[in-house]
């Protein structure tokens, strides 16, 4: 039986790496199927920020034997954001559901994600999207300044400044 | 073998602090500046993904060389900074610098007890120049410099 048939879908073939769109209620169904398949080493578990699509949580899993991996992705959207527990499956998804838990606010059912590398007041989840850097808003761009200014001539709003390249408009002071 | 490896196994090769390490070819200890190449561009504060250079300067009117001539606006660097407890030794600053100002330093021994004293001013980072390597020699099949076919051009 092949992959695509334990899973009763198709594979695609991304970057040479093979993916499963998975729906996510049947995401523990769907990796206990591929860990059969032989794919019995989990290597890892995160997410992605899709903005208004949601978020996409991707799990790798390698097969030992014939050393090859296979991603599993599930979606699910913003304001409902969670996806089952891998933990009966693997015990070592443990520590990745924590970390994608707190850094991306997933929560994963079945499993009390316990907080792994932030402290506890530590408000917010930092890699999601609208999360504001604080090292690029506390401190000022040094690259706005053209060439013959100095420090004092920022103060003179004269004209249109270049912008830090990948910082968004509305983060800190204008 | 990371960079951190090779550098970590020349010390330990060289026993030291008592000798000093041989340490690889194109090493990355600390970044110089030579001033006189600066043009104030700004193109490594503006590159730097860390923010970690800071430039000041302003404009000087310089009067026209000849009797017609017009007076030219030249920028004049007052500030030339690099906190090192911010750098990530990249090295994007060295390579988009178009006149060759900036330069990697096999320099290593700037550890401070303060990350304050890690932001090195144009006078500490004009000393590094003295740390600075001469380039490494061409590969025996590789092209001559351009430098050096001009110089041929010009002498026929």
């Amino acid at each position: 039986m092949t992959l695509a048939d334990a899973l009763g879908q198709e594979l695609t073939t991304s970057y040479g790496v093979v993916v499963g769109e998975v729906d996510r209620t049947r995401w523990s169904e769907v990796a206990a199927v591929v860990r059969d398949q032989g794919y019995s080493f989990f290597d890892l578990l995160t997410a992605v920020d899709l903005e208004a699509d949601g978020f996409e949580v991707l799990l790798r899993l390698w097969d030992p034997v014939r050393h090859e991996g296979v991603v599993l992705r599930t979606r699910c959207p913003r304001d409902d954001a969670r996806v089952p527990t891998l933990t009966p499956l693997f015990a070592g998804a443990g520590w990745h559901e924590r970390a994608t838990a707190e850094l991306f606010g997933v929560a994963f059912d079945g499993h009390d994600t316990a907080r792994l590398l932030l402290p506890e007041s530590f408000a917010g989840h930092p890699l999601r999207k609208e999360f504001v850097l604080a090292a690029r808003v506390a401190k000022r761009w040094p690259g706005a300044k053209e060439p013959g200014e100095s420090e004092a001539d920022l103060a003179t709003p004269s004209r249109r400044r270049p912008q830090p390249p990948g910082v968004p408009t509305g983060w800190g002071p204008p | 073998m990371t960079p951190y490896d090779v550098g970590l196994a020349a010390l330990r090769a060289a026993r030291y602090p008592e000798q000093a390490p041989a340490l690889p070819p194109r090493s990355r200890g600390v970044i110089a500046l030579l001033e006189q190449n600066c043009t104030v561009c700004m193109l490594c504060a503006r590159e730097c993904p860390d923010w970690c250079i800071e430039i000041d300067s302003h404009k000087e009117t310089v009067p026209p060389r000849t009797e017609h001539g017009r007076p030219r606006v030249r920028h004049v660097l007052d500030r030339f900074a690099i906190d090192f407890a911010l750098c990530m030794w990249c090295g994007i600053c060295i390579e988009v610098c178009p006149f060759d100002a900036l330069f990697w330093s096999p320099a290593f021994e700037h550890a401070a007890t303060d990350a304050t004293a890690l932001v090195h001013e144009r006078e500490q980072l004009r000393q590094w120049l003295r740390t600075v390597p001469p380039p490494p020699p061409l590969d025996p099949a590789a092209e001559p410099s351009a430098e050096r076919v001009a110089a041929r051009k010009q002498a026929g």
